[in-house]
């Protein structure tokens, strides 16, 4: 690490963020365990639910011409994403914790670069699963009638969801110090993916649940990246979804470097 | 000391345990209060195919979302279990002179009774939101005893991969199994509306009939029908019998 540091010609805060973010992916990489479930699961869901759920593209009001795996594609990316994206905030935290956190502080390590590295991580690995998850599901039926711009508006959207997600899993984990509580955080998250148009499309749905529904930002942004893929490329679509991907990615890294600065403090 | 004695004892350790951490409670019994309002919140509009068993989908998400509350109840045995196991608890139970059914006894009790907090829960919000209890008091009962035998097959399950890696993550990997058995079932369409590779697999699946005797009383003309009572206590039977033959020979492994 200290020869990418000092590498000549380098801006020192993006050698060291740079080799955060290697430290981060390969420490993900070596643990299969932290990502291969946001890998299968949404698959595994995907597969069942277009089984369970094929018959539902027949009800009157479900967007027709598609097939349910067309349908729940962004769902199963921005479900892939929520499971990966908890891994940054939690290996955080696990740095608090076993003092390598500390260990940075002591050293001449940009501070912004600490929180950058993992981010990256992150990043990468929500792009990776949306890239794998459009690959995987393409040949059994989730086509992307949106062509190259449409899937490119799906990756983007798996990638700044994942730095908007990591971000404040991030900011958790450096409140708190405890991977626990990062962990805590994922019922949350569910809660919101089924309170919106992830599953099944609002019109279907009646009373309170609608209405909450129809007004969850991440009902916006699924419907926006899912116009991509079962009617075609649509500038305003993908402007308001990955629009709502930006604004969360703003909150979550203001909230990341509030509280870094908070255990920047305490460290110091 | 008498076997069933240290049952006892140790079913009211778990009860003490989970009633001193008021935060343990709160995923014990907002999971399958969640689970029932956005499965029929999100899925409302199925009951609208053709061929869906009931015109009230709390009718047939309710009773899955008690038994998703009971397997998860018996998922929390091997986190106790993992934790004694890890803090050298476990190593007293076992040097004390206690009949060791007891022990791996006592998570079992615990869950099947803990499972009817959430499954009271659950009924009395879905009796507010409008459930229709077809064939009265027998649907409370139908569904109680599955729930309460889902947690304790879940439980065995649980502790027997527990016994096995000695650690308290290993309650992870026990939810894994757990939600890929409740995933390939019939929990939110019957088999009948189902297609592809899922409509072969769901039929074999041992928590198929379990459900259907869950959904016994409040699924059809009204009246439990003897023919989704069976194949479910049968389902029940050998589950019960196969995670029991695996939860002692985990036990068998452990040593003081």
């Amino acid at each position: 690490m200290t020869a990418t540091v000092t590498a000549p010609g380098r801006t020192p805060w993006l050698g060291q963020t740079i080799a955060l973010s290697k430290r981060s992916v390969l420490h993900l990489l070596r643990q299969p365990s932290t990502w291969i479930p946001g890998m299968v699961f949404p698959l595994l869901l995907a597969s069942v639910n277009s089984s369970s759920l094929a018959r539902a593209t027949q009800i009157p009001g479900f967007p027709p011409d598609a097939t349910y795996l067309q349908f729940v594609l962004p769902a199963c990316i921005v479900q892939g994403v929520i499971f990966g994206s908890l891994n940054g905030g939690t290996e955080l935290a696990n740095d608090i914790q076993s003092g390598f956190f500390d260990r940075l502080m002591s050293s001449p390590v940009s501070r912004p670069s600490i929180l950058l590295g993992r981010l990256a991580g992150s990043t990468l690995f929500g792009f990776v699963q949306a890239v794998i998850f459009t690959i995987i599901l393409w040949p059994f039926g989730a086509t992307v009638k949106g062509g190259v711009g449409g899937v490119l508006v799906l990756w983007l959207m798996g990638a700044l969801l994942a730095l908007g997600l990591g971000a404040i899993a991030a900011g958790v984990g450096a409140r708190t110090g405890e991977p626990e509580a990062v962990q805590g955080f994922f019922p949350l998250l569910f809660i919101f993916l089924f309170l919106s148009s992830c599953f099944f499309p609002t019109n279907l749905m009646s009373g309170f649940y609608r209405t909450v529904a129809d007004n969850n930002p991440l009902t916006w942004m699924v419907d926006g990246v899912r116009h991509q893929v079962i009617v075609g490329f649509g500038l305003s679509q993908a402007a308001t979804a990955l629009g709502i991907c930006l604004m969360l990615c703003v909150v979550g890294i203001s909230f990341a470097t509030l509280q870094m600065r908070h255990r920047w403090k305490m460290a110091g | 000391m008498n076997g069933v004695r240290v049952l006892m004892i140790l079913v009211r350790r778990g009860f003490t345990a989970l009633f001193r951490i008021p935060v343990a409670l709160i995923p014990a019994v907002a999971m399958p209060v969640f689970f029932t309002v956005a499965f029929a919140g999100a899925f409302s509009a199925l009951v609208h195919i053709p061929g869906y068993p009931t015109q009230n989908i709390l009718n047939w998400m309710a009773p899955y979302a008690c038994m998703q509350g009971a397997a998860f109840a018996g998922v929390t045995a091997a986190f106790t279990v993992g934790r004694d196991l890890e803090t050298g608890f476990y190593d007293r139970l076992l040097m004390a002179p206690a009949a060791r059914w007891a022990l791996g006894g006592s998570g079992v009790v615990y869950c099947a009774l803990r499972s009817l907090l959430p499954l009271s829960i659950v009924l009395l919000l879905a009796w507010a939101g409008g459930i229709d209890f077809l064939a009265g008091g027998w649907s409370v009962l139908c569904l109680a005893v599955a729930t309460m035998f889902v947690a304790a097959i879940a439980s065995m399950w649980a502790m027997g991969v527990t016994f096995r890696l000695k650690t308290q993550a290993s309650a992870g990997l026990a939810q894994i199994g757990i939600f890929v058995v409740m995933f390939l079932s019939i929990g939110t369409t019957p088999t009948e509306i189902q297609e592809g590779w899922l409509r072969q697999v769901s039929p074999l699946n041992p928590l198929t009939p379990i459900l259907n005797f869950a959904r016994a009383g409040f699924i059809g003309a009204g009246g439990v029908a003897w023919h989704e009572v069976w194949p479910g206590l049968i389902g029940i039977a050998g589950c019960f019998a196969l995670s029991a033959l695996w939860c002692a020979r985990g036990f068998r492994t452990l040593r003081p």
